[in-house]
């Protein structure tokens, strides 16, 4: 210690003499050429000597050097630049980046930038180019197939709808899976609260992490194990995504402007294959019986169980006014097809940006205007925005900075399920040949309904008319949005600095939900049909969720480079943080509904207003943390954190608690330089690291607590009060005051690679991560008096691996030719649960749960389906030639992928550009209740073909010793066992969820500067663009694109259930600057 | 100075910084406590919440399986909802919610309002003793063994072991004894909070006496010595026995509907008619001219042909279509879907009607004193006086299943055969749980038929229900899956 001391003192005296030897003190900043933020760490040499310092943490620096002397600017990642000693002592330097995929300057926790090369863990980074080549509106939807160890997934691709991150297969079996969203250092909400009474009858209102506009964006980074985020504590047990947004560059003042104009046009991805050889009519009888009947004719059915297509002309639908309409019966291959029209969306950006070395700024306008696939005006998304980052440097080393933004957002969105108004679910069940899209003209009498007579003409008694559905049934959502920080850094002297950031995100999301009272009688005549009355008691819901939160943070970092290589620095920090949320969701009386039809107002409430949800909700948490930094010359880093959480949720005998991490990069290429391997391997990494979080709950989970009664049934309940009698019952949730904090530990090893001067690289990780002590509501059995108990239990483990490969195989100064891919294997593993409990259910409905089950994958869908003989073949019972169901429910796959992987090109010539990506899921499967639908109605492909005599494909049946028997000659109903049979074995309905998408392509064109040399503009960029273009599935789903799921971005996955479709957009875009 | 003031400020900055994050951690973090829920409850505000939730029970899916299963109902073609129950295939999923509510509502607030140690809550208590043996009979005769000694315990028996139906009966009477002395008409009443009978201890006398009388002759079978003991200890108590229904008044308000038919008004049902009359009642009420078969059924009316009619189809052919024209059941009973008068009708845990056939009963087998013909005549006039039949004399007189059947009884069992097979008309669409219970204990009526949709062996029928799925995935004690065909305790193999 005491040596060290000395070794200072000398080395100071030793600058006091040099400068008496010299007289000229240059000083200056050293920024980005892309983002044009300071570069720390930047070295800069007197060319020729040993002499030389480093940047600060604000990029500054400041040397005294012979007059005359050449500086030579250096920083990993960058193009090294030399210049002469100006003699006014001033010279700032950008530096433009070298080759990208390596080197980086990356943003990690706290927006704390560093060397990629002293990271001991991966950070792959996305840059604002590769972000917006598909022009996806969605930033958390481009990042898909970029980045390896990443699992996205995007409901419907639609403006506004859901998109699902999960780094490394996440970490908790009931609580969040998602890594913590955080824009310019500020963590933000990243809430998906689904509307609809359950997933069965779900609203997807979208994920408010995908509420930032990209073009905003000047960079992503993923730090996808807790040991990158150790220092955001608990929330980032996930991971965390950091999103930087773009700010003023050192511009000399000049002013930027950059348009970015896309308009998209949209249509659906993916319908089911129908069959297209029987039309509408039920069947009778069964197979094998005598009186067995085909394909009665039925006017008013939804089923396509009729006979087989005549072409015959004949009446169809009800009888108005003495007539029939009249068609040929015949199969009308593209009547689903054609119901959608194509969606249109608009999407403006505005950004100005100015600066000089003392200050910047950057402010946007955006706005995205979107009419989707669905006939009409009905699927709306429309969003505003505004954004400011500014900052500046004050004289008295003080730097203030803020970063603002608003956001408006209004839509109209459709709903998912099986509820009167489900769109899919209406369509799906349209028979082969009624041309449903044709009968959007409502004033028809046969395709509307009359609310004078109260009558409908519409053909189907079991579903209503889709276009009548999308003009009266309305999910209305209207958010409001400010996010932002204030920033005050004061640097009291070079290797000190002090960081004090407040940062605010307060949205407001007011949903109205309206169901129209109808109540219509059958308009038919002819007394033929199955017709039914359709009556609704209609419905007005509000909800009003707000969501608030505040975080600060105090860092105070103090740095030091000793002069025998080494250099440290060391950061403390404070971080308190609250968030308090209120949900308010609020009704016409449930089963009552409106008293005058039409009028959308809590006061048209047939009976008491229900109050469905009165939530108010607050969280704190007090954090201090410590990182220190150990560095030896270029090539050893070594860093350790640790933090210390207190959290109001937990006990105040556990409210407390530490975790460390620490991690190490070791870049060996460094020592190989200028040796044969040295010239071959231009960057050589190994890196890894150990780190643990601890995690804390939601609040108020202490105590048992009591609430007003309802009693449910399965669909409707009794509520209290009843008349004047109030009633309250305890909480099916029993409290637990011993609760302590949940437990991440992560471990991760891995290496970067460059070859022939970095023109080609790659990034592999190996990881695995345990989560234990989950706080989890375990259900425990009713007959306790109790539905859930909260305990600290369970684990879960995720072990995988990430390869990144990034090539330039051409490359000269017109042509250039990328190819980079990414390829993921994560095996998720459910260790154990609480004593006693083998699963615990995180979603599905009655007969098909998706469960977190013990030695299984987490997502594993788990019900009943056809028994199988040991070579896979059905086990059918003799008498009906159906099959049988199994006696149990089984486990049938996971909803995650055994792996995935992508494959993306880049292709420039002179001023064109060429983009494409395609990226693979493999393995997992998903629940389709399209299948489970089409298939029911008889639409489906399955249905086609023989429909009676025939044996179930592949059957046995089991002789009197239990041996199988090949099924050649037992027919079975085909009609019963779609109809009637399958329903006791929703297994059927798990279809394989593999898939290959071409996930975006593009092509642009930049004019250049010669080209625009009589134009007022800086750069103008015109292309054509594509995402989610292509998609290829197995044969065996012939229904659904994957990636649909019914209820948005949570943890229940895999589940189609009758969701929105997802879309295909494409479209062409224009870019530019003055 | 200048210099100074800038000290000043960095002084203050860091003064400021520091305030805001190292202050008083604990206060700040003190803000866990609940400001949504109470963490405490009045018990009398538990009552009404036991009484709705055993209502909702009998008045919603035992009220559905019990119609089907005792063949007033059937599944309609053109819906299909309740299929599984016609097939004989119901899943354990199907059993959840009323299990559910049986003990994570009904018993567990019962339970706490017992074990309260707030003043002055004896008739609350009284009617917590009455709705926990109500609970514990309703669960054990449809489910046959349950978690019982260990229930209602969470923190000491995480996993409830299950315990033998003989053991439930045991102690559905000292509950019922419990509750006696506790019904004091000079304690604190609790008047309105009492959803069934508004406090009035002469009624839940009565309704216990009832109560208790069910519970012995539910052993005719298994244990007659226990039933005939328990039935002359019970008599020589001069017993009152109910003389009127033991309901909750549902009213048309939104959430306070019968049960059953706020299920099938509720968005996700969206009124859609469920069940359609069944040939095997309908059949039987017509061979006996009965007027209370347009009560409990409404008629179809008919677009084209002029006549409505009372149209019912085969127990579970609803796959057939036979015939698009089917009778539903009445709002009386709270079982037409698209009729908002559905919702007032009456759930009925005890009925008047059943009070005079528990009586007959009795007399009949020689355990009790009285007149068994009256107590007959009494309960067919009650179900006629419960359904607006108006005076039943002729029909009683007349019909094959009326006085005759009685009178005309040669054995006991044959008079029991009567009793009963006059207990299941009374019971139509508003007791069906109790009629099939009945008829598992008995066997009568004997004109049921096997479901068309049948999907087990020959001559087979639903026996008890499954224990719901929640059990079986949560406790660790589950004593394994009981197939449908396999009878409870005190229940005959082949009824």
């Amino acid at each position: 210690m005491k040596k060290n001391i000395l070794t200072c003192l000398l080395l100071l005296l030793l600058c006091v003499a040099q400068a008496y030897a010299q007289d000229l003190k240059v000083t200056g900043t050293v920024t980005s050429k892309e983002d044009g933020l300071p570069i720390p760490g930047a070295t800069i040499k007197v060319k020729g000597t040993t002499t030389g310092t480093q940047t600060d943490i604000k990029g500054q620096y400041s040397i005294t050097v012979p007059q005359n002397a050449i500086l030579v600017f250096s920083f990993l990642g960058y193009t090294s630049t030399e210049q002469s000693a100006p003699a006014s002592g001033v010279l700032n330097v950008v530096l433009s980046t070298e080759i990208k995929g390596l080197n980086e300057v990356v943003v990690t926790s706290q927006n704390i930038r560093r060397e990629k090369r002293t990271l001991g863990y991966s950070a792959p980074t996305v840059s604002a180019n590769e972000l917006t080549q598909g022009e996806n509106p969605s930033v958390l939807t481009s990042l898909t197939g970029r980045v390896a160890g990443v699992n996205i997934t995007s409901t419907s691709n639609t403006p506004g709808g859901s998109t699902r991150v999960v780094f490394r297969g996440g970490s908790s079996i009931t609580g969040n899976n998602q890594p913590l969203i955080v824009v310019d250092g500020v963590p933000i909400d990243n809430s998906s609260i689904v509307s609809g009474a359950n997933s069965l009858t779900a609203v997807d209102f979208g994920n408010r992490g995908n509420d930032i506009d990209p073009n905003d964006i000047e960079s992503v980074t993923a730090l996808k194990g807790p040991a990158a985020a150790a220092l955001y504590g608990s929330r980032a047990s996930n991971g965390a995504l950091m999103i930087t947004t773009k700010s003023g560059t050192n511009r000399a003042k000049k002013l930027e402007i950059t348009l970015n104009s896309a308009v998209t046009l949209s249509s659906v991805l993916k319908l089911p294959t129908f069959q297209n050889e029987y039309g509408q009519g039920y069947m009778s009888g069964s197979a094998t019986s005598a009186g067995y009947v085909t394909g009665i004719d039925d006017a008013s059915d939804n089923f396509s169980w009729g006979a087989p297509f005549t072409g015959q002309v004949q009446p169809w639908g009800q009888q108005i006014d003495g007539v029939n309409q009249m068609k040929p019966y015949s199969a009308l291959p593209n009547n689903i097809k054609d119901f959608f029209s194509t969606g249109f969306a608009v999407d403006n950006n505005v950004g100005i940006a100015s600066g000089d070395d003392k200050s910047s700024f950057y402010m946007a306008l955006n706005s995205l205007n979107s009419n989707g696939i669905y006939p009409g005006n009905s699927d709306i998304y429309d969003k505003y925005g505004v954004r400011f980052n500014g900052k500046t440097k004050l004289s008295n080393n003080f730097t203030a900075s803020i970063n603002f933004n608003y956001n408006k957002i209004q839509g109209n969105t459709p709903s998912n399920g099986q509820n009167a108004n489900g769109i899919w679910n209406a369509l799906m069940q349209t028979p082969r040949d009624i041309p449903i899209n044709k009968m959007g003209d409502l004033g028809n009498k046969y395709n509307g309904y009359n609310p004078i007579t109260n009558t409908y003409g519409f053909y189907g008694a079991f579903v209503l008319n889709p276009y009548w559905v999308l003009q009266n049934f309305s999910n209305l959502d209207d958010i409001n949005r400010v996010t932002g920080d204030v920033n005050l850094t004061y640097q009291p002297a070079q290797w000190l600095s002090i960081v004090e950031r407040v940062g605010v995100d307060s949205y407001s999301d007011r949903r109205k939900l309206i169901t129209p009272k109808y109540d219509f009688t059958p308009a038919d005549e002819s007394g033929s049909g199955l017709w039914i009355d359709e009556t609704n008691n209609g419905s007005y819901e509000i909800d009003q969720y707000n969501v608030n939160e505040v975080v600060h943070d105090l860092m105070i970092t103090a740095s030091h480079k000793f002069d025998n290589g080494f250099a440290a620095s060391l950061l403390l920090g404070n971080n308190f943080r609250e968030r308090s949320t209120t949900s308010n969701l609020t009704s016409t009386n449930t089963s009552g509904g409106l008293v005058v039809p039409g009028w959308y107002n809590l006061n048209n409430s047939n009976g008491p207003v229900d109050v469905l949800t009165d939530l108010i909700s607050i969280k704190r948490t007090v954090g201090f943390y410590a990182d220190l930094n150990l560095s030896y010359k270029e090539f050893l880093f070594l860093e350790g954190t640790l933090r210390n959480d207190r959290s109001s949720t937990l006990p105040l005998n556990n409210y407390s608690y530490f975790y460390p991490s620490v991690s190490g990069s070791f870049v060996f290429s460094e020592l190989l330089k200028n040796t044969a391997i040295g010239n071959f391997l231009s960057y050589g990494k190994l890196r890894s690291s150990f780190a643990q979080v601890g995690s804390d709950t939601n609040p108020y989970q202490l105590l048992t607590t009591y609430g007003s009664t309802t009693v449910n049934g399965s669909f409707g309940n009794t509520k209290f009060p009843f008349g004047n009698v109030s009633a309250l019952q305890v909480g099916s949730v029993l409290g637990n005051a011993t609760l302590k904090p949940e437990q991440t530990r992560s471990f991760e090893v891995g290496t970067e690679l460059a070859f022939l001067q970095n023109r080609f690289s790659l990034d592999f990780s190996y990881y695995v991560n345990d989560s234990k002590n989950q706080i989890l509501s375990i259900p425990i059995p009713n007959s306790t008096g109790y539905g859930f108990n909260t305990v600290n239990a369970g684990e879960i483990q995720n072990k995988g691996i990430e390869l990144s490969l990034r090539g330039t195989p051409i490359k000269t100064s017109d042509f250039s030719w990328e190819l980079y891919g990414t390829f993921t294997k994560n095996n998720s593993d459910v260790l154990a649960l609480p004593n006693g409990v083998s699963q615990v259910v995180i979603g599905g409905f009655s007969g098909m749960s998706i469960v977190a089950a013990k030695g299984y994958p987490y997502g594993e869908f788990y019900a009943t389906t056809n028994q199988t003989d040991a070579q896979g073949r059905t086990i059918i019972n003799p008498a009906t030639g159906q099959p049988k169901p199994t006696l149990t429910a089984q486990y049938l796959g996971s909803y995650q992928p055994k792996y995935q992987a992508s494959l993306g090109t880049t292709v420039r010539y002179k001023g064109f550009s060429l983009n494409a990506l395609f990226d693979v899921k493999h393995g997992g499967v998903l629940f389709s209740d399209t299948k489970s639908l089409v298939d029911f109605v008889g639409t489906g492909i399955e249905t086609g073909g023989p429909r009676f005599g025939q044996p179930f494909p592949n059957s046995v049946y089991l002789d009197a010793n239990g041996r199988s028997v090949p099924n050649t000659n037992i027919p079975y109903s085909v009609y019963n066992y779609f109809t009637s049979v399958i329903s006791n074995t929703p297994g059927m309905d798990i279809v394989d969820a593999s898939y290959i998408k071409l996930r975006s392509a593009s092509i642009s064109y930049t004019f250049n500067k010669a080209q625009l040399r009589n134009l007022p503009f800086g750069a103008v960029t015109v292309g054509v663009f594509g995402n989610n273009l292509f998609l290829w599935t197995p044969k065996s789903n012939a229904y659904v694109d994957p990636e649909v799921n019914s209820s948005g971005a949570g943890n229940e996955q895999g589940f189609d259930f009758a969701g929105t479709p997802s879309v295909r957009n494409y479209g062409f875009n224009l870019k530019v600057s003055f | 100075m200048k210099r100074k003031y800038n000290n000043l400020k960095r002084a203050l900055f860091i003064v400021l910084v520091a305030a805001f994050g190292f202050s008083g951690c604990k206060k700040i973090l003190d803000v866990n406590q609940n400001p949504n829920n109470p963490d405490h409850a009045d018990p009398t505000l538990l009552l009404p919440t036991t009484q709705a939730a055993v209502s909702q029970v009998v008045g919603n899916s035992f009220q559905v399986f019990g119609n089907i299963w005792a063949e007033y109902w059937t599944q309609s073609p053109v819906a299909s909802q309740y299929k599984s129950m016609d097939q004989y295939a119901p899943i354990a999923t199907n059993f959840d919610n009323p299990w559910l509510n049986l003990y994570r509502v009904a018993l567990v607030n019962s339970d706490l309002i017992i074990k309260s140690n707030q003043a002055g809550l004896d008739n609350v208590k009284g009617i917590a003793y009455l709705m926990k043996a109500y609970s514990f009979q309703l669960a054990t005769d449809a489910f046959g063994d349950i978690p019982l000694s260990q229930a209602l315990q969470p923190t000491v028996y995480p996993n409830p072991k299950y315990d033998k139906q003989q053991a439930v009966y045991d102690s559905i009477f000292v509950y019922i004894h419990k509750a006696l002395p506790l019904l004091n008409a000079n304690a604190v009443s609790p008047g309105g909070q009492d959803m069934i009978y508004q406090g009035d201890m002469s009624k839940w006398i009565a309704f216990a006496n009832t109560l208790e009388l069910r519970a012995y002759l539910r052993l005719s079978n298994i244990d007659p010595n226990t039933a005939q003991a328990g039935i002359a200890a019970l008599y020589q108590t001069n017993p009152t026995f109910l003389t009127e229904d033991a309901t909750i008044t549902y009213t048309s308000t939104g959430g306070n509907e019968n049960p059953f038919y706020n299920e099938a008004a509720s968005p996700t049902l969206g009124k859609i008619q469920n069940v359609v009359a069944s040939s095997t009642a309908v059949n039987a009420f017509t061979g006996n001219n009965d007027p209370r078969l347009a009560k409990f059924y409404t008629l179809f009316i008919d677009k084209v042909s002029p006549v409505d009619s009372l149209e019912s189809i085969p127990q579970g052919s609803y796959i057939q279509y036979p015939n698009k024209k089917v009778s539903t059941p009445s709002p009386l009973v709270g079982g037409r879907a698209n009729d908002p008068t559905s919702a007032t009708a009456p759930v009925k845990l005890l009925s008047a009607a059943e009070s005079y056939f528990l009586q007959a009963e009795a007399v009949a087998r020689g355990w009790a004193t009285g007149n068994a013909s009256a107590l007959y005549t009494q309960g067919i006039q009650a179900s006629f006086d419960a359904t607006g039949a108006g005076d039943a004399t002729t029909y009683i007189n007349t019909a094959p299943d009326g006085l005759v059947a009685l009178t005309g009884a040669a054995s006991v069992n044959a008079k029991v055969k009567a009793i009963i097979t006059q207990k299941y008309y009374a019971m139509c669409g508003f007791q069906g749980f109790e009629a099939w219970t009945e008829w598992r204990r008995t066997g009568y009526p004997v004109f049921w038929v096997q479901s068309a949709a049948t999907t087990i062996a020959a001559g087979q029928k639903p026996l008890r229900m499954l224990y719901p799925n929640t059990e079986l995935t949560s406790n660790l004690n589950y004593p394994g899956t009981v197939p449908i065909t396999t009878p409870v305790w005190w229940g005959l193999a082949n009824p």
